[in-house]
């Protein structure tokens, strides 16, 4: 009841606030008459009643305030009055304004780029799926290996077990983890496209129906269909098929087989995996068509099913993970030479593969804390600003107590003004978020099929929101509460508001934090960037500046070994005769990428019970004649492969240095005789090369042996005498001449394919780079701000020692001496983090140490001479004031 | 006149309540009367009475019209609600509660303990 009541009263109050004034005002006066009227009967003069009368009710304006209060008509209107006072006071300084707005902004709106990848990455459930949260993936883990080496998907067989023999899931899909590209022959010319393959239940598990025809099913997932069906990609579906609503039941031709479009996914849809959009799905048991590789679905070694389940309601987790160990007990069992050592284990199934979320979690932690970093600074900024303003404001605020504000309103009111900023910065971090995102895509290596869809979603919303209120609550509580606390007489007595210049603990602390924040910045930056000047300058071992590389399949379609043969020699041939050609070569994949084939090397010559003990392992490359000349890679020792070598595969090889050195230290290798991996014959060696990177550009150097027996799936390696880029358009027209059902994949220069390597390095490089600048801006802004302030502060006071006989040089000496103190302490104290947290990065950093003492050194050059500089402007003002004037200065 | 006690800020809501639901009376009256029947022995801090009228109204106990004063001029005055009528009794017996058992408390004798 009396709730009613209460709000009644409120919303008459709000609603006629005006009359309530003018009652109140009416009542209160009749009281203050009515007791003056008591008085004056008594014998005393009318103006003395009326005096004592006021004297007696005490503060007018508290009471009235007191009254408003009591009818809780208040804080809605008192807010609104805040709001827009604290607009007018923000549009009072335009210029500081906009410089900590802009500085907010920026923190804010880099902090919300960074969540939200972190939230594309590891925070988004897959679109479209049902309930997410129910289900798992499921890994191998081998005994014996640590790391993420260790985590392996499923094969097919064992696949297969798992779905028939579980109690706890509802159902269990699988699908392959590498997209498949293949060649879609479209009236005659062929098209790379990248598909799925998947097994039948997986829309079925997943929960997706198909707006457009129908999902694949478990009656399409049986091998040697004669019209096996697949389902389109919508983006596929819009971009090359025109969203044509007839496609259904059309058919496809993908590596020389038929395939039937049975449907079209919803809009949004990509499936379970990161970064991955399909251009269509397939089913698992097509494998062996596409691929022309035999035996996948038998192999029990060939590890390439990401395995996903959907538990039932009754089951949890760990009772589905005790279950899988049993299955694969029982698998280690009947197959105890396949999978042995191999324990199942499960995982939230999310974008982010389970074993790999930790490294994502760490890197992107990183990135975050970098950017976090950068928003104190900007706090540190806002704060020292609005600290340096309340202080001018201390006489208002002290009316205003004086006037009857409690002092929860003062400290209210200052707030509000420093969450309008923060909520300015907001909108303007968002915008700038939303422009951002995709800017960084473009760190993305191009040949990655990878598409990374970024949205500024609810999430990220709501965190853009959170950081915008919090740091309008950080930076505004301590001059709010400051402020508020000071005394309000002596404010009120007319004396010069530089009562002396306070010596601020808060602002020299304020002051310290943002130097020793920006010296960690930029020690990390400057670090990075070195580091991707390094790796960059880290010889691959081959010409990465004139070559253009394209990948080709002719085995996907179902060519002969002839034909592939034939088709390659041709292909030599015409691109031999392009002008600006030198080189022309093939190899079966190139260094630094992902692919790696391993071999054990032992020397023909020792006993063969010593053979298996001084295996030296080693990787191998399948390469064509005139490859070494093609990538520039020095013939040391020896001989190139011929063509009869290239037809006949014979056994010889080429091998490089490093392996050189390890087989026969002294002797000239070539002519000598080693036995290959499992081979029954031996191979003869008859070249040596330089050696180069194979792996990763950081490793120690690694024995290579390329040998003459190249795949049908081969990278075409061209040498062009100028800029590779202007043949790419010709080697792909070539490839079209010599067989229009061809496509190549990774159509690029070695320098865009270099890019895949020193992915890590340049983004962190970029990132971090950008963050140093930026920190080194704000701060030298936000220094600047603080000592110019400061310096005016002591105006008077330098007045005075100019009039007492100081010299120029001694006020000079005054301010520096000001800012050297706060900047050897921040840069001491920056320093020290440096050295611990700089650790974290070492594993990302190419040939240079984490607390390399030149990028130490430079920093701390650096930062003195922006502090010098930023004491100096202000300094030079002040010397040049005539004592006079400042000595008159208030 | 006996020094001043203390008055807080649930007592002086009592005082008004009983002070209006002696008759209507306007914010003076109420000073006044609250001093009258307390024998003079109490006087209530002017600036505190008013906010404390509005939170009374506010939350029910009490309602207000506009009538005339005795020297015909424009004054509110305040009557008690049926629900400040139950509020004030409930008060008032909370008080008594409250003030038997302190001086139970303190007219403990040492041969009690």
């Amino acid at each position: 009841m009396t709730l009613w009541a209460r709000f009644r009263s409120w919303l008459r109050a709000t609603m006629r606030r005006s009359r309530m004034e003018s009652e109140m005002d009416v009542e209160l006066r009749f009281h203050m008459e009515a007791y003056a009227e008591d008085l004056m009967r008594g014998g005393v003069p009318r103006s003395e009643a009326l005096r004592r009368a006021r004297i007696e009710f005490g503060g007018i304006e508290r009471a009235k305030e007191e009254c408003r209060e009591a009818r809780s008509a208040n804080f809605v209107e008192s807010l609104l009055q805040d709001i827009r006072f604290g607009f007018r006071m923000l549009r009072k300084s335009p210029g500081s304004t906009a410089a900590v707005v802009v500085a907010l902004a920026l923190g804010i709106g880099l902090n919300t780029t960074m969540f939200s990848f972190v939230n594309a990455l590891l925070l988004r459930p897959p679109t479209l799926v049902q309930s997410p949260e129910q289900l798992l993936e499921l890994w191998l883990r081998a005994h014996g290996t640590s790391g993420i080496e260790s985590v392996l998907p499923l094969t097919f067989p064992d696949y297969i077990y798992y779905r028939d023999h579980n109690q706890s899931f509802s159902g269990l899909l699988a699908f392959d983890g590498d997209p498949e590209a293949v060649i879609w022959n479209r009236s005659g010319e062929g098209e790379v496209v990248h598909g799925q393959l998947v097994s039948g239940n997986f829309f079925s598990v997943l929960g997706i129906n198909t707006p457009l025809g129908r999902p694949l099913l478990d009656e399409d997932d049986r091998v040697g269909s004669p019209r096996p069906a697949i389902v389109l990609g919508r983006s596929f579906w819009q971009r090359r098929l025109g969203s044509d609503s007839g496609v259904v039941g059309t058919n496809m031709m993908l590596n020389g087989t038929n395939f039937t479009v049975v449907g079209v996914v919803p809009a949004g849809f990509a499936g379970l995996l990161i970064a991955v959009e399909p251009d269509f799905w397939a089913s698992l048991t097509v494998v062996e068509q596409i691929t022309r590789d035999t035996g996948r679905l038998t192999n029990r070694q060939g590890h390439w099913l990401l395995t996903v389940g959907r538990l039932r309601s009754s089951v949890t987790a760990a009772t589905a993970r005790a279950e899988m160990t049993v299955l694969s007990h029982q698998i280690e069992t009947d197959h105890p030479d396949t999978n042995k050592d191999l324990n199942a284990d499960v995982y939230a199934a999310t974008l982010v593969p389970g074993p790999y979320r930790g490294y994502v979690a760490a890197f992107t932690g990183l990135l975050m804390a970098v950017f976090g970093l950068l928003m104190v600074i900007a706090c540190v900024n806002a704060a020292s600003l609005l600290l340096a303003r309340a202080t001018s404001r201390a006489r208002e605020m002290a009316i205003r107590s004086a006037l009857g504000a409690a002092r929860g309103r003062l400290i209210r009111q200052l707030l509000v003004e420093s969450l309008l900023l923060a909520g300015l910065a907001g909108c303007a971090g968002t915008a700038l978020a939303y422009w951002m995102a995709p800017l960084l895509m473009t760190l993305k290596p191009a040949s990655l099929p990878l598409t990374l869809r970024v949205p500024l979603d609810w999430r990220v919303l709501l965190f853009t929101f959170l950081a915008s209120l919090v740091t309008g609550i950080l930076f505004g509580l301590t001059p709010a509460l400051r402020v508020a606390r000071a005394q309000v007489a002596p404010l009120l007595k007319d004396e010069s508001q530089s009562v002396g210049y306070r010596k601020s603990r808060l602002r020299n602390a304020l002051m310290i934090a943002e130097i020793a924040t920006c010296v960690l910045l930029l020690i990390g930056a400057s670090l990075c960037v070195r580091s991707l000047a390094n790796a960059n300058s880290i010889d691959p071992g081959f010409d990465t500046q004139h070559i253009a590389i394209a990948t080709l399949d002719p085995g996907s379609l179902g060519y002969s070994a002839t034909k592939v043969r034939t088709f390659y020699a041709q292909l030599s041939e015409h691109i031999h005769a392009l002008p600006g050609v030198s080189a022309v070569s093939f190899v079966n994949h190139l260094p630094l990428g992902p692919a790696r084939e391993k071999t054990t090397i032992v020397e023909s010559r020792q006993p063969s019970s010593e053979q298996k003990n001084h295996g030296v392992p080693a990787d191998v490359f399948r390469v064509a004649p005139g490859f070494f000349d093609s990538m520039a890679i020095p013939l040391l020792q020896g001989g190139d492969f011929t063509q009869k070598d290239n037809e006949q595969a014979t056994k010889v090889t080429i091998i490089n240095e490093v392996l050189a050195h390890q087989l026969s230290p002294n002797e000239n290798p070539v002519g000598r005789r080693i036995t290959m991996g499992a081979d029954a014959e031996s191979t003869e060696i008859v070249g040596v090369v330089k050696a180069g990177k194979y792996r990763t550009l950081g490793e120690d150097p690694i024995p290579v042996a390329y040998v003459p027996n190249l795949p049908g799936r081969r990278t075409l390696v061209v040498r062009a005498a100028g800029d590779p880029s202007l043949l790419l358009a010709e080697i792909r027209r070539e490839i079209h001449i010599v067989d229009p059902n061809l496509a190549a994949t990774d159509l690029e220069t070695m320098r865009q394919y270099m890019s895949l390597p020193l992915f890590a390095a340049r983004t962190t490089a970029v990132l971090l780079g950008a963050c140093g600048i930026l920190a080194l801006v704000m701060t030298c802004i936000g220094l600047f701000g603080v000592i110019s302030y400061v310096v005016s502060q002591r105006t008077h006071e330098i007045g005075v020692r100019v009039a007492l006989g100081a010299g120029r040089h001694d006020v000079l000496k005054l301010v520096l001496r000001q800012g050297l103190t706060v900047a050897s302490i921040g840069l001491t104290l920056g320093l020290a983090a440096a050295l611990v947290v700089t650790r974290f990065l070492s594993s990302l950093l190419y040939g240079i140490r984490p607390n390399d003492p030149a990028t130490l050194a430079g920093v701390s050059l650096g930062i003195t001479s922006m502090v010098l500089l930023a004491c100096y402007i202000p300094a030079r003002r002040a010397m040049r004031v005539d004592p006079m004037i400042a000595l008159r200065y208030e | 006149m006996d020094k001043q006690l203390d008055l807080l800020q649930g007592t002086l809501d009592m005082m008004i309540l009983k002070a209006v639901s002696l008759g209507p009376l306007h914010g003076y009256g109420v000073l006044l009367r609250i001093q009258q029947i307390s024998k003079d022995r109490l006087e209530i801090q002017q600036g505190s009475l008013y906010p404390a009228l509005y939170r009374l109204e506010h939350q029910g106990w009490i309602t207000s019209e506009w009538g005339e004063s005795e020297n015909k001029r424009k004054a509110k005055y305040y009557r008690l609600t049926a629900a400040g009528k139950r509020r004030l009794q409930t008060e008032a017996e909370k008080w008594n509660r409250m003030t038997d058992v302190i001086a139970g408390i303190l007219g403990t004798k040492p041969e009690e303990v």
